[in-house]
């Protein structure tokens, strides 16, 4: 049995080969070959493609270049989602790598936010943090946090450095004993069919009776029918057995900005 | 009178005896189910005031908000300030209602125009401005509870009439100078971009993270005056203002009244 703490780093760095490709419909001055990349899944996809974006520039005139985003087979990829997420959810299907087509006009503003610099995708990043932290805490740890050490988390997703990260993240993963868990679990459920973006519900780690709830218990929760087989439940790529108990995953499977984002795609018909 | 939760268990001659305690933690916190009695008492005042909201459900969901939008009129004109605002194109609202200035309550008085308030006494006079073009925004606001935050939360967006969507950057200088001060001190409470969360599509919003700061000492200082409050209209009539939605005052005469009994609470 893995220890825990190498489960901390199989997560944080975890990758997905993908092939970056121009729009055909973009001008080009040259040619433009394909970019190949592995993209961290705990990332954010305008914080790791910098290079793809040097790359496609080059064979451009820089005059006819807006900001830069990303689509795959027609969906405009959001990148406030966690690059892993993206991919279990439009993707996990298709064989590698994962063809990402780069476009540099006609932003889909009624689909994606804008991200004009880093400090946007911190804002939002940091926000995650903190309502995760008003859930599993009622803020507390994160208020107590100064500046500098929410600024070490940041920086340790930025900068890929999982040390760095930790030292800090570890106390957003505390609880009291008594407790038994956090107060409610930072969850957020991806699914390609229904009209909301994602399912997010109060619900905690443990049973009024004391029992721990299993990721089982939260699919239940909130409608999903566990039994059949129609559907895969993954966290990261990976189908965690479903008797799991949800605070180990919390914990352990969460991503840095501390929400535990479960992608429930259909499953594959070959 | 406008109930919400355990006061109007408090208002039932019958009480138990932990409703005190029971008012003072909750007091603060609002619940899903108290959103919706605060947001369908809030609809049946909007009727009668012909104020516009509607509450939206969208298909198969449970969860639903509240929606209105407004046409507001806009000069655009070149930097006029003395002061160095950081936007270059200023909004300026000259809404076509007439009780728009009224609403810029939490500003000082606007007989002060030197100060960054010339945007406000431009307002006052809805100046019929040779030097700008005036167009039509068509600003969409929803109201959408938080589970995390229990609270709710402002989205908002802004289209021209042709459609295209205002950029931050144009929301933010549609803000009242005196709001932007403020906002930009605490940068979690600035204006930012988010996903909507029923819709997915990208709004504008007000941080929720500090609501209970504000609505603590209104909801604490109603309670020990007895009186009842509506969460989510005195919380709208706050922060409103700050991206140019208005709470007329008529929202708060009493007119209708409740009967506290028939307001169904579970244990």
């Amino acid at each position: 049995m893995a220890d825990d703490k190498d489960v901390l780093r199989d997560v944080w760095f975890g990758r997905i080969p993908s092939c970056f490709t121009l729009n055909s419909d973009e001008v080009t001055e040259r040619e433009a070959e394909p970019y190949y990349l592995m993209l961290p899944r705990v990332s954010y996809l305008t914080l790791v493609t910098d290079k793809v974006k040097k790359h496609f520039l080059k064979a451009m005139r820089t005059d006819e270049v807006e900001e830069m985003w990303f689509e795959y087979e027609g969906t405009p990829l959001k990148w406030h989602y966690p690059i892993g997420v993206l991919f279990d959810l439009h993707a996990s299907a298709s064989a590698l790598p994962w063809s990402i087509i780069v476009h540099f006009k006609s932003f889909p503003d009624r689909d994606l936010l804008h991200c004009p610099t880093n400090s946007v995708i911190e804002a939002h990043f940091m926000s995650s943090i903190k309502e995760a932290d008003v859930l599993k805490h009622k803020s507390q740890v994160v208020n107590d946090m100064q500046k500098k050490d929410h600024k070490q988390l940041w920086m340790g997703l930025q900068n890929d450095k999982f040390d760095q990260f930790w030292a800090m993240n570890r106390k957003l993963m505390e609880y009291s004993t008594e407790e038994g868990g956090f107060r409610y679990i930072p969850f957020r459920i991806y699914q390609t069919t229904g009209d909301k973006p994602f399912i997010q519900k109060l619900f905690r780690p443990v049973s009024p009776q004391g029992n721990p709830h299993t990721l089982c218990d939260l699919l239940k929760e909130i409608s999903v029918d566990c039994e059949q087989k129609r559907y895969q439940v993954l966290i990261h790529g990976i189908e965690p057995l479903l008797e799991t108990p949800l605070q180990w995953l919390s914990e352990h499977l969460s991503h840095p900005d501390n929400f535990l984002h479960i992608c429930i795609v259909p499953v594959p018909t070959d | 009178m406008i109930v919400i939760g355990s006061e109007s268990r408090g208002s039932v001659p019958n009480t138990s005896p932990n409703v005190r305690d029971m008012a003072q933690v909750s007091c603060c916190q609002l619940d899903e189910e108290e959103f919706r009695k605060c947001c369908l008492q809030l609809l049946q005042r909007s009727e009668e005031l012909r104020d516009g909201w509607s509450w939206q459900q969208p298909q198969g969901s449970e969860d639903g908000y509240l929606k209105k939008t407004t046409l507001r009129c806009v000069s655009v004109t070149s930097k006029r300030s003395k002061k160095n605002q950081q936007d270059s194109a200023l909004l300026i609202d000259s809404d076509c209602r007439q009780n728009q200035s009224a609403h810029v309550s939490a500003a000082p008085e606007e007989a002060t125009d030197d100060a960054d308030d010339e945007d406000v006494a431009d307002d006052a006079d809805v100046p019929a401005c040779s030097a700008c073009e005036s167009s039509f925004l068509q600003f969409e606001y929803h109201v959408v509870f938080s589970c995390s935050y229990s609270s709710p939360v402002l989205y908002f967006r802004a289209f021209t009439l042709e459609g295209r969507s205002l950029t931050l950057e144009e929301v933010w200088s549609s803000i009242h100078p005196n709001f932007r001060l403020h906002l930009q001190e605490n940068p979690l409470n600035a204006v930012s971009q988010q996903e909507h969360p029923l819709l997915g599509q990208p709004f504008f919003l007000l941080h929720p993270c500090r609501t209970e700061e504000f609505m603590k000492p209104l909801l604490q200082m109603a309670q020990q005056h007895h009186r009842s409050v509506n969460y989510v209209l005195s919380w709208l009539s706050i922060i409103g203002p700050v991206v140019g939605l208005h709470v007329p005052l008529q929202y708060f005469s009493t007119v209708c009244v409740k009967d506290p009994a028939s307001s169904s609470n579970p244990g």
